[in-house]
């Protein structure tokens, strides 16, 4: 007959109150809850849990100041077919809790409510609190627009709902505020109104004026006790809470990582799974790390953003299907960092793994296709480079006769020989050796 | 994106299925029309274990049932099917109890009289003794006056009812039975059609205290689907801090049990002849030891309007979703309706599902929750409803444990009262009004004056359900007309089994004359 508050809810709406826009001390002891029903829905709005956030933009050098958050229920979602004048009710969401984060005024352009909501999704994915889904409706987007001129306070807002993508907000923003300009400029005062967005028309229309707000008669829903967040489990959460972006970021540039690299691990981490009970999958981010361990975090960063980054892309793979595991790729990067094989060799392992999903250790692999580097102070090297001489004299001879560039068609027929086992450098100067004897 | 699984939408549809009703059944052709629907005996086997073994119940038609149809007395219920049984369903079928059928009762609950149902009013069995010719046709009380009237006519041991102002006391008083309504959460209502869900509470009602509290002890316990329901930590501290006074009634002297009298529960609207009894029940009890102390609830007579705005605007809220679209009946627009608002779509269903007293209050909440009467009206009516609380607080020597969730608990006044004692009702069962074909009173009783006059009679019930109290109606005597009348016992919070325990004493009283 009514709903049962999921601890879960709460939960996550504290991870994102004890993030980084976070809102020191002012976790509300005491929470009003109303209710409204209209249709087959019912929607709760709690008082906010949390006000006055802050949240520091990733690009643009700006704050936004976050007024509130509070808790609500989701409600349904009607598609409306003008064609055939029916509306279609999805309830799948109905009843599910639903975090209302409000920003203040701060956003100046299309561009920097954009970098806002981006900012502010990949803090929530960061801390496990919404898998910030805009497709799938987990996170969506309503914009209050205004424009004024240059000195002028700010002019009537309209508020635009359910923008379900960055690109669309952004757009209907703009096509907003040339509304709003067009209508100021013929002199029309922009009425304060709720509208929506035509994606396809990439308009603004008007879904209903300040005047006929309706009366939603809401009140306090008895059945639903008040919720009482105690500092000792805030600062539970808290200590709980994985690393937020910016102590990463900062992080990963302090092991020496150039800012390219930073950028590839997180963006490849950003897209890491939120599982329904807040568990986050584990990111590239936490790969590196493990990884790393005890290892130069410079080559492994390279071993992963180049090589396995790559030919996962290379594949149409994503980095949550990566078969190699921790142990496996510091292994790798032992053997080639060590000098036990060669870079290639290293390479062919990687691809060798990828497309069997072997879990057999890089070094057995090594030495089953024989990749391991000679280890002999030469003498198959010395081989090797006797052999090609003698498969190639004319080339050879090109050498002697002072054209030092040909030494690389007789390096590509030692490589071939070795099987990628010998070392470029070694080989060109083993051959520059011979031939100029 | 439009329906990626089965909506709710489709579930709830699928869970409709119109019953068959069984004309024939010997329940319904009681002369009292106590119960509805087909008989339940059938559908609910005996599980033959448990406290409540060789006890038939019937069940208030507001409460769910999966075996039987649920249609609390609504038109718009009519055919409904529960698809699962009420935690308070559940648990007396797991006890061991017979479930005899469903109980007549009013409209979703709205009603003192047991007069608006879709099944016809309830008579009250007492003016139904002997004769047919001297037959007298009463209400049996409402809401639950189904509840009532099927034990006092023996169709059962015991019933369960829900009190939302009264609901379960008055018919009890009216009908000469026991009726107990528990604190607020103390009984699971997962499973009970929300009328107004800050007062809503399952109630027990029987032919004594003993069975009373076989069934009552058998549903008091902690129901996690019921987010009101009070946590088990918070029924140990009620029962901890009422202890000391159970003691008192150990002894074959009730010496050290202080019985409070408020003066504010004899109106002007008290019939003389219920107060008689009365005065001599407390007699009785000061003769046995027990010390009398005339109190005073100064907030009481703004109570029942507070009631009367604040179980209105939570219903107007809970019967949003009859709407002709989830569940229930639907009347479909007839061609060329307007289809601008959906407001105009359900219009259709909700003036023919609902009947006049439900659409009434539907009214009156939904004007006390508008922007510009919620401040006077709704805010107000809360207020009130605290003063209510605190004037009972005031006046028990028991310490509320809601008051304190955390130690220590502050102690009550030491010269406060354990229990109140005061009439159930302000009279006997009046008479039922003759009703015209389409089931309006024929005399004018559907006149505003005399909704008032109904609304009149919770006056002495609704405190308690605003402050959430254990209150129970037992059997106190006879008014002038030779007519049934009631007298409450009210509680602390939690006190549940201290004034299960009273109203124990004032049976052996009254078995004494």
């Amino acid at each position: 007959m009514y709903e049962r508050r999921d601890r879960g809810y709460t939960e996550a709406a504290c991870l994102a109150v004890g993030s980084r826009c976070c809102f020191p001390g002012v976790i509300s002891h005491e929470a009003r809850t109303l209710k409204f029903s209209e249709i087959v829905i019912l929607v709760i709005f709690t008082a906010p849990i949390a006000r006055n956030g802050r949240l520091q933009l990733d690009k643009d050098d700006i704050v936004v100041r976050v007024k509130q958050l509070q808790l609500e229920q989701d409600t349904g979602k009607s598609t409306s077919y003008p064609r055939t004048r029916t509306t279609a009710i999805d309830l799948n969401r109905a009843g599910m809790g639903l975090m209302e984060i409000v920003s203040e005024p701060d956003m100046r352009s299309p561009e920097e409510a954009g970098d806002y909501v981006r900012t502010l999704q990949a803090l929530l994915r960061s801390v496990g609190s919404s898998d910030g889904n805009m497709e799938q409706g987990s996170f969506r987007c309503d914009v209050n627009v205004s424009v004024n001129r240059v000195g002028d306070p700010p002019g009537t807002r309209c508020e635009i709902k359910n923008l379900n993508s960055v690109k669309f907000m952004m757009v209907a923003i703009t096509c907003e505020a040339f509304r709003q300009i067009a209508l100021l400029e013929r002199g029309v005062p922009v009425a304060q109104e709720t509208r929506g967005f035509n994606e396809e028309k990439a308009e603004t229309y008007s879904l209903r004026s300040k005047e006929d707000a309706p009366d939603y008669r809401y009140m306090p829903d008895p059945n639903i006790p008040p919720l009482l967040i105690g500092s000792a489990y805030v600062n539970a959460i808290r200590e709980r809470m994985p690393e937020l972006p910016d102590a990463t970021r900062e992080r990963l540039l302090a092991q020496g990582l150039s800012q390219r690299d930073v950028e590839v691990l997180m963006d490849v981490d950003s897209g890491r799974e939120v599982g329904l009970d807040g568990e986050l999958g584990r990111g590239a981010v936490a790969y590196f790390d493990e990884v790393s361990r005890g290892r130069d975090p410079k080559a492994v960063v390279n071993w992963i953003t180049h090589e396995l980054l790559g030919q996962l892309a290379f594949r149409n793979e994503t980095f949550r299907e990566n078969p190699i595991s921790v142990e496996q790729m510091g292994e790798l990067v032992d053997l080639v960092q060590g000098g036990k094989v060669t870079g290639t060799s290293g390479k062919t392992i990687l691809r060798h793994i990828l497309s069997t999903r072997s879990s057999d250790l890089p070094s057995k692999i090594a030495e089953d296709f024989k990749l391991i580097a000679s280890d002999d102070d030469g003498a198959s090297l010395e081989k090797w480079c006797r052999e090609a001489i003698a498969a190639l004299p004319q080339q050879a001879e090109a050498v002697r006769q002072g054209n030092p560039n040909v030494v690389n068609k007789i390096m590509g027929h030692v490589m071939k020989a070795s099987r990628g086992t010998a070392k470029a450098q070694d080989v060109r100067a083993m051959l520059l050796k011979l031939l100029q004897q | 994106m439009i329906s990626r699984s089965p909506s709710r939408f489709c579930r709830l549809h699928e869970t409709i299925r119109p019953y068959e009703r069984n004309v024939s059944s010997p329940a319904r052709a009681h002369p009292t029309n106590a119960l509805v629907g087909p008989l339940g005996t059938s559908s609910y086997p005996l599980s033959g274990a448990g406290p409540l073994v060789g006890l038939r119940l019937a069940v208030k038609d507001n409460i769910c049932t999966k075996s039987l149809p649920t249609t609390c007395s609504s038109k718009v219920l009519q055919d409904y099917h529960s698809p699962f049984d009420a935690t308070v369903v559940s648990l007396l079928w797991n006890n061991g109890a017979e479930i005899v059928g469903k109980a007549n009762c009013d409209e979703f609950g709205m009603g003192s009289l047991n007069l608006y149902s879709v099944h016809g009013p309830v008579v009250n069995p007492f003016g139904l003794q002997g004769e047919e010719s001297a037959a007298e046709r009463r209400s049996a009380g409402g809401s639950s006056g189904g509840s009532a009237a099927a034990v006092a006519a023996g169709l059962c041991e015991a019933a369960l009812g829900t009190d939302t102002g009264g609901s379960v006391r008055l018919p009890a008083s009216y009908c000469g039975v026991v009726g107990m309504k528990p604190s607020y959460g103390i009984i699971s209502r997962w499973g009970v059609v929300s009328f107004a869900d800050s007062l809503d509470c399952v109630g027990v009602l029987a032919r004594d205290i003993d069975t009373t509290r076989r069934v009552h002890d058998s549903l008091a316990v902690w129901d996690h689907r019921d987010p009101t329901a009070a946590p088990p930590h918070v029924r140990t501290r009620a029962k901890r801090v009422s202890e000391s006074a159970l003691e008192y009634l150990k002894s074959e002297t009730l010496a050290g049990l202080r019985i409070g009298v408020p003066r504010e529960y004899f109106p002007s609207e008290l019939e003389q002849s219920v107060v008689a009894p009365l005065r001599s029940l407390l007699n009785q009890l000061r003769a046995r030891g027990a010390t009398i102390v005339p109190v005073s609830l100064p907030s009481t007579p703004y109570a029942l309007s507070a009631y009367y705005v604040i179980s209105s605007a939570e219903a107007s809220s809970n019967l949003a979703r009859y709407d002709g679209i989830e569940y229930g009946m639907r009347v479909e627009p007839p061609p060329g309706a307007n289809f601008t608002k959906t407001a105009n779509v359900y219009a259709y269903t909700r003036s023919q599902g609902f009947g006049r007293e439900v659409q009434r209050r539907i009214l009156l909440g939904t004007y006390a929750l508008s922007a510009d009467a919620f401040e006077n009206y709704f805010l107000q009516a809360q207020r009130v409803r605290k003063l209510i609380k605190a004037d009972f607080d005031r006046v028990f020597c028991i310490p509320s444990v809601l008051n304190s969730p955390s130690s220590p608990i502050s102690a009550g006044p030491s010269e406060g009262v354990h229990v109140l004692i005061h009439p159930s009702a302000i009279r006997t069962a009046p008479a039922l009004p003759t009703l015209d074909s389409e089931g309006n009173p024929e005399d004018g009783t559907d006149a505003p004056t005399s909704t008032l006059d109904a609304y009149v009679q919770d006056v002495m019930t609704v405190p308690a359900s605003l402050a959430g109290l254990p209150a129970l109606s037992i059997p106190a005597g006879t008014g002038a007309d030779g007519w049934p009348i009631g007298a409450s016992v009210v509680g602390q919070w939690g006190s549940d089994e201290l004034v299960l325990k009273v109203g124990e004493i004032i049976e052996r009283c009254r078995g004494d004359t």
